[in-house]
């Protein structure tokens, strides 16, 4: 983004300043404790239910007991010896990974017409681009498990990819649009006029530049497909389940310990692909 | 007669039922500085954007060099330019971004390093060439800019207002460095901006232009002393105007009634002067003097509003019987400035050669 330190550096270190006066803890005084033990509260309400997972998968009870009488690995050998959880776990990846690429490339064209288009309609398009975000979950489920029932899709790896895009793709558009609208179409033009034809500035220049929306789109798109559950309940079968389907149909039969790793797994995960953003994301921004 | 390098034909520009570019017409030397002056919204930048590819013109042509640009892409025109905004690749370094216009033309490697080091020396940033632009200052990335578009040498460099998002005086210290480039590398310049003095600063010539049109083509001087229309006279310079009447006709001079006490012979007159018609008479501050008594050809009775001291002149705003403002700038140490007080009554004089009369 092209910022002009001499005239935004003033103005924004005086409201930065003066932010931090109001919030500076150590004039707070005994309202600092009051605080403390808010955040405390709230950080543990967070993060408990995940700290308890985590210690019933190490339980020895297959009651999921807690405090767990005792610790074992059992959980994690039946998870990793029953090939239906591997299989599941493998069918999310390959979802996830199909509808972030189709989510970020077919995103990036439509943010490009939302963005830089002046047709009629335009708005109506980009309101048409998020409804999917608005519209309740189940609602969207039902549609697509009836409209994927004439066309036989229903059950398929194409269905779960096109049923799930339509969910990632809100978060695409609104990530890239947003890093479209910040970047300057005169970079675009200085590139032209440098000698590059229209799609190589596009290519070389806007898309760099537009890198940390694409990233974001990509990481969202990921994890939408990923975590979601009430489209994929609709659209699996028998044989083709992603990881959260499997977690709730064997919650639904046995309450088995075996669900805990598999969760404890899935955050784990998780966690690693939010450090992966954040390092990918400092190494960007140079 | 041999063609001149770039010719500009009879462009015009429509977007919807606006027009941007009424009719330009424009021929530019080889290695010239010319300036587009006029307000925003005068059609300077569109003609520029026609320039540059950026826009389709409605109508006309641009001829360089005997032959069409219109045909060619913008990426294709080989032409530089360097932007208001600023427009270096955020992503790309200083170096890789003045590279980056050979690396399209598939440059060998060797050439690359040379054309960037001999344009980071040309702007005077030598050692800023790992520096991500934004880790650089306004002044810094605008001349970053000019480096890029000057490393593939092209024949025409166009820049739309570079300076306008600087602040005065770092401003001042750019338009010498683009003076000094200019000479250095003896590059066609076609030069945006709404700046008078700077303008005034940088160009060999000067087009006027205003709405939509060029008004006059001519160096700084010839602007000044001799403006083709009142447009011209209000933009360029300080000037005031009294309004009269053309009271006889001799060629391209007038007699020209100024009130009920004046009658200013023979002013030169632009456009067609026609007894009994409106005409407005031009003055320049520093061609008016003051005096207790009419002393010059030409003296009517004004009375001062107010006295500003500049320095080296000082600055008096009188008002006509007619309330219309007449400035005068009197040199430091002139005699008429002496003793002068608000609300006196006193006498404007000059020279009948030194006004000029537009006629409406």
């Amino acid at each position: 983004m092209p910022c002009n330190y001499a005239y935004s550096a003033p103005a924004v270190s005086d409201r930065e300043a003066s932010v931090a006066m109001l919030l500076d803890f150590d004039r707070l005084g005994s309202w600092r404790w009051v605080l403390l033990s808010i955040t405390v509260l709230v950080a543990l309400f967070l993060l408990l239910p995940i700290i308890f997972i985590a210690a019933l998968s190490f339980g020895n009870s297959q009651w999921l007991i807690f405090p767990p009488p005792g610790w074992t690995l059992r959980w994690y050998r039946e998870l990793f010896a029953d090939p239906r959880w591997l299989e599941s776990a493998w069918t999310s990846a390959q979802i996830a990974v199909c509808v972030t690429v189709l989510s970020v490339v077919i995103g990036l064209l439509a943010s490009l017409a939302l963005t830089r288009g002046t047709f009629r309609g335009r708005e109506a398009l980009r309101a048409l681009f998020i409804t999917p975000m608005i519209l309740p979950v189940v609602v969207l489920a039902v549609a697509l498990y009836a409209f994927f029932l004439r066309i036989g899709l229903n059950g398929t790896m194409l269905g779960f990819v096109l049923a799930h895009l339509v969910l990632a793709l809100p978060f695409s558009v609104i990530s890239i649009s947003n890093a479209l609208e910040s970047f300057d179409k005169s970079i675009e033009d200085a590139a032209i006029l440098c000698g590059a034809a229209p799609w190589e500035a596009r290519f070389r220049v806007t898309l760099p530049a537009i890198g940390h929306g694409l990233f974001a789109a990509a990481v969202f798109s990921f994890l939408v497909s990923w975590d979601e559950v009430v489209v994929a309940i609709f659209m699996a079968s028998p044989t083709l389940q992603t990881l959260p389907v499997k977690i709730w149909t064997t919650l639904r039969q046995d309450l088995t310990p075996v669900i805990a790793a598999a969760s404890t797994l899935l955050v784990l995960f998780t966690i690693a692909l939010m450090l992966a953003a954040v390092v990918v994301r400092k190494g960007m921004k140079r | 007669m041999t063609t001149p390098f770039l010719q500009i034909q009879n462009i015009r520009k429509v977007y919807g039922d606006v027009v941007a570019v009424t009719d330009v017409t424009l021929d530019v030397a080889k290695g010239e500085f010319m300036t587009f002056l006029g307000p925003s919204g005068s059609g300077k930048s569109t003609t520029l954007y026609v320039l540059a590819g950026l826009q389709e013109p409605t109508a006309g042509d641009i001829l360089l060099q005997g032959s069409t640009l219109l045909d060619t892409p913008s990426h294709k025109r080989n032409i530089g330019m360097v932007f208001q905004r600023y427009t270096l690749f955020p992503h790309l370094s200083v170096g890789e971004n003045i590279a980056f216009p050979l690396r399209v033309r598939r440059r060998p490697k060797n050439e690359i390093d040379a054309a960037v080091r001999r344009v980071l020396k040309l702007v005077r940033l030598e050692s800023f060439e790992d520096r991500m632009p934004a880790k650089m200052s306004g002044g810094q990335q605008q001349r970053v800019a000019l480096a890029r578009a000057l490393a593939y040498d092209p024949p025409v460099l166009l820049m739309d207002e570079p300076l306008s998002a600087l602040d005065k005086k770092l401003r001042e210290e750019i338009q010498y460095e683009i003076r000094r480039i200019h000479q250095e590398t003896g590059v066609t310049i076609l030069y945006v901006t709404h700046d008078q003095e700077e303008a005034l600063r940088l160009s060999d010539r000067i087009a006027v232009f205003s709405k939509g049109v060029i008004d006059q083509v001519g160096t700084g001087s010839e602007l000044y002393a001799d403006p083709a229309t009142r447009f011209v006279a209000e933009f360029i310079g300080d000037s005031d105007f009294l309004e009269g009447k053309v009271e006889a006709v001799n060629g391209k001079h007038a007699d020209i009634r100024v009130g009920d006490d004046l009658v200013i012979p023979a002013v030169p007159t632009h456009g067609a002067p026609t007894p009994g018609r409106g005409a407005a008479v031009m003055l320049r501050p520093e061609r008016v003097s003051l005096s207790q008594t009419p002393n010059a050809a030409s003296s009517l009775p004004v009375t001062v509003v107010d006295i500003t001291f500049l320095g080296n002149n000082t600055h008096v705003l009188t008002e006509t019987k007619a309330r219309e403002r007449l400035s005068v700038r009197l040199p430091f140490g002139h005699a008429a400035a002496n003793g002068l007080r608000p609300g006196q009554s006193v006498w404007a004089s000059w020279e009948p050669s030194d006004a000029q009369a537009f006629c409406a």
